[in-house]
C-alpha cells in the first residue's frame, strides 16, 4: 500500500524575493528527486516541509504546464514557514501532494475568465493565469484583478508588468493607499472589481485573498450579475495530514485539504462556517 | 453460526492457547483503573470483564505511532511492520466493535491509511455482551445493541460458571477450531439463556434519548444561543475526544533524536483545543470553547450522518462519565432537541 505521508525530496533550484517587511514572501522554484512526477492541477496544494520541523501546506504556484519543477510562494509566518525562509538554493526540503480538487479549468474551456487576488492570494491563482496563457485559445477574454497595501507587498512584480503589455489579457492592478510612483488603480479590490465591471456574460470568476477581501468581491461580483455558480474561490485553514483524516480542516463536514480548497460559491454559501 | 460454550474454567487455556501466535489485548485492571491493555501475565491474572475499558482505539489507532524515521542524511525509514503478531482483542464491548466501523471509513476509504489498516485488517475482535449496560450507557439510542454482533468475530455472553460463545466470522471459527478441545456445543437452554439476557439488557438501558429528526434540525441550528449555555462550564480539556472510541482527530509532529536523527508521528489530538485549528496568522475559525464544543456536538450528529450515514457516537457514554464537570451530552442532545 502505498505511505501517504512519506514525502519525497526535493532541491530548492531558485529562490525569489517577492515582498519584504514583517512578513516577507519568497518563491521557491524546487525540483523533485529521482524524478518524480507531481502531475498537479491548477489550485491544488502540495505539503511542503523540513525533516526536524513539520509541514506547511501550500498551494502551488507554477502551472501544470510549467514541467519539471514546482514553484511555491511563501509567506515567513509560522514555525514551518519560518525556517523554509532561511533555506537557501541547493538545499533539500520535502514535498508531498498534490492534494485538493483544483479548479475544474477543463469545464471553463470557450469562458471568459477574470482572476481577482488580494496579496499573496494571487498565489492559488497564477498557475491559472499560466494555464491560460499556454492555451490561449480555448478560453476569451481575460481579466487579472490584483491588488495589495502597497506596491512592494505586489507578489509576481516583474511577471504581471510583462503581462500588462499584451494585447491578449488585460491585467489590473491596484495597492490600497497611494504612492509617488503608482500611476494605476489606488483602493481595495473590491472596488477596483466594481470600477473595471466584468462582464458576467459566459464569464467564470475566480477569486483569493484575505477573507474580508473575498467576501466583499463575491458581495460585488453578485452585484454585477454574476450568478453563485459562475464563482469560484479557494480557502485556507490549518491542516497536517492533508487527505482527509487529521480532522482540523473541516468545514461543515467538508476538508478543504480533499474536498477543497477549491469551492463553488453556491456550495460554500450554504455552509454553516463560511 | 454456532453457537458453542467456553467454561470460565477454560478462558485462561484458551488465552494461553492463543498466546504464542497473537499479541492478545485485554481490559487490566491497574490502580483503580481499567485499560486496554497487552495482556501478557495471562498466567496469573484474568481480563477485567466488570468495567467499562478504556480506550479500546489504541488497539488500532495508537495514542502515539512512528509514521516514520529519519536518518543524520535525512534517509527516511519507514517502521519494519514485519514480523508483528495478528492483535487479538479480547473483552471488546459491542459499542466498541462497532467504533471501528465507524473509523472503517475515514482510515480506508480514499486515500487509505497504511497503518491503520494493516492492524484493522488483521486484528481478530472477541467481544463481552453487556448483560447489565453501564450508568451511562446509550448505544441503544444511535442504533447500537448491549448484545450486538457488529465488527465481532467471537461474541461472549456471561452465564455464570460459563460463556456462551457465538461465532460471526471465518476468523471466529479460526481461532475456535484450533482450540476446539474447550469448546462445546450450546445446548438449548443455554441458548435460551443468552437470548433472554439480551432481551433483558436492551430493557435495562438506564438511559436514552430519542434522536429522530435531530440531524434535520441541526441543519438550522448553527447560530442558536443553545451552544453558548452548554458551553459555559466546559472547561475544554478534551477528555470527551481521548477517552471517545469514535474520535479519531490526529496531530503530526517532528521529534529531533540525537545525533542528527529524528522521527515524524502522529499523536492524538482533539478538536476543543485552541491550537487545533489555530492558523500561522493567528486567526482562529473556531476561537472559543462555544465553536469548538458545538463543532464536536456537530460532527458527531450532523456532519457524519451527511458524510457516511450514521451518527459518529455509539453511545458507549464514557464522555459523560469522565467529563470532570459534569457535562453531560445526552443532556445536551435534549436541549438541542427541545430548543425552539
Amino acid at each position: 500500500m502505498m505511505n501517504p505521508y512519506l514525502p519525497v525530496k526535493a532541491t530548492i533550484a531558485e529562490i525569489r524575493e517577492e515582498t519584504g517587511g514583517a512578513r516577507p514572501i519568497k518563491t521557491f522554484r524546487v525540483v523533485p528527486q529521482n524524478g518524480h512526477a507531481f502531475n498537479q492541477k491548477p489550485g491544488q496544494c502540495a505539503m511542503v516541509g523540513i525533516l526536524r520541523v513539520g509541514e506547511s501546506m501550500i498551494s502551488i504556484s507554477s502551472a501544470p504546464t510549467q514541467k519539471g519543477y514546482l514553484e511555491f510562494s511563501i509567506m515567513k509566518l509560522g514555525k514551518v514557514t519560518s525556517a523554509l525562509h532561511a533555506y537557501e538554493v541547493g538545499e533539500t526540503i520535502t514535498i508531498r501532494g498534490p492534494y485538493g480538487n483544483g479548479f475544474p479549468i477543463a469545464e471553463w474551456k470557450g469562458k471568459n475568465i477574470v482572476t481577482i487576488g488580494g496579496g499573496i492570494g494571487q498565489a492559488p491563482l497564477r498557475p491559472i493565469v499560466q494555464y491560460i496563457l499556454d492555451n490561449r485559445d480555448d478560453f476569451g477574454q481575460f481579466d487579472i484583478i490584483y491588488g495589495a497595501r502597497s506596491a512592494s507587498d505586489l507578489c509576481y512584480k516583474a511577471e504581471l508588468f510583462e503581462l500588462e503589455k499584451r494585447d491578449d489579457l488585460k491585467v489590473h492592478l491596484s495597492i490600497d493607499m497611494a504612492e509617488p510612483d503608482w500611476k494605476r488603480f489606488v483602493g481595495f479590490v473590491p472596488n477596483n472589481v466594481l470600477r473595471i465591471k466584468p462582464s458576467p456574460e459566459n464569464t467564470i470568476a475566480i477569486t483569493c485573498g484575505p477573507p474580508v477581501m473575498i467576501k466583499y468581491v463575491i458581495h460585488n461580483l453578485l452585484e454585477l450579475g454574476f450568478s453563485e455558480q459562475q464563482i469560484f474561490t479557494t480557502l485556507e485553514n490549518r491542516m497536517k495530514c492533508g487527505i482527509g483524516k487529521c480532522g482540523r480542516c473541516n468545514v461543515a463536514n467538508l476538508y478543504v485539504c480533499k474536498d477543497g480548497p477549491v469551492f463553488n460559491y453556491a456550495t460554500l454559501k450554504g455552509l454553516p462556517e463560511f | 453460526m454456532d453457537m458453542l460454550i467456553l467454561k470460565k474454567d477454560s478462558l485462561k487455556d484458551f488465552l494461553s492457547a492463543l498466546s504464542p501466535d497473537y499479541a492478545l489485548w485485554a481490559p487490566v485492571e491497574k490502580d483503580g483503573n481499567t485499560l486496554f491493555q497487552p495482556f501478557v501475565d495471562w498466567q496469573n491474572t484474568l481480563p477485567d470483564l466488570t468495567h467499562q475499558a478504556a480506550i479500546i482505539k489504541q488497539t488500532i489507532f495508537p495514542q502515539t505511532e512512528l509514521l516514520f524515521s529519519f536518518d543524520q542524511n535525512d534517509q527516511m525509514q519507514e517502521p519494519e511492520s514485519g514480523g508483528a503478531k495478528q492483535n487479538i482483542l479480547f473483552g471488546v464491548r459491542p459499542c466498541d466493535a462497532r467504533s471501528f466501523s465507524l473509523l472503517d471509513p475515514v482510515f480506508k476509504g480514499d486515500i487509505p491509511d497504511p497503518y491503520y489498516c494493516a492492524r484493522r485488517n488483521s486484528a481478530i475482535l472477541i467481544g463481552i455482551a453487556c448483560t447489565e449496560p453501564f450508568a451511562n450507557c446509550f448505544c441503544t439510542s444511535v442504533g447500537g445493541s448491549p448484545c450486538g454482533q457488529e465488527g465481532l468475530d467471537l461474541l461472549c455472553t456471561d452465564l455464570g460458571d460459563r460463556y456462551l460463545v457465538a461465532v460471526l466470522s471465518e476468523k471466529g471459527t479460526e481461532l475456535t477450531n484450533k482450540t476446539s478441545s474447550l469448546f462445546l456445543p450450546a445446548p438449548a437452554e443455554d441458548l435460551k439463556q443468552g437470548a433472554d439476557l439480551a432481551q433483558h439488557a436492551a430493557r435495562s438501558m438506564k438511559r436514552q434519548v430519542d434522536l429522530e429528526g435531530l440531524t434535520e434540525k441541526l441543519s438550522k441550528m448553527f447560530e442558536h444561543p443553545v451552544w453558548k449555555k452548554m458551553t459555559l462550564k466546559c472547561i475544554g480539556c478534551g477528555i470527551c475526544t481521548y477517552t471517545c472510541p469514535t474520535c479519531y482527530c490526529f496531530d503530526i509532529q517532528d521529534e529531533p533524536l540525537a545525533k542528527k536523527r529524528g522521527r515524524r508521528v502522529r499523536l492524538w489530538d482533539s478538536c476543543m483545543y485552541k491550537e487545533y485549528t489555530l492558523h500561522a496568522s493567528g486567526h482562529n475559525p473556531r476561537p472559543t470553547r462555544v465553536e469548538r464544543l458545538k463543532n464536536r456536538m456537530y460532527h458527531k450528529f450532523k456532519f457524519n450522518v451527511d458524510s457516511y450515514g450514521t451518527f459518529g457516537c455509539v453511545g458507549c457514554g464514557r464522555c459523560i462519565t469522565l467529563c470532570p464537570v459534569n457535562e453531560d451530552l445526552i443532556d445536551n442532545l435534549v436541549a438541542v432537541k427541545g430548543a425552539a
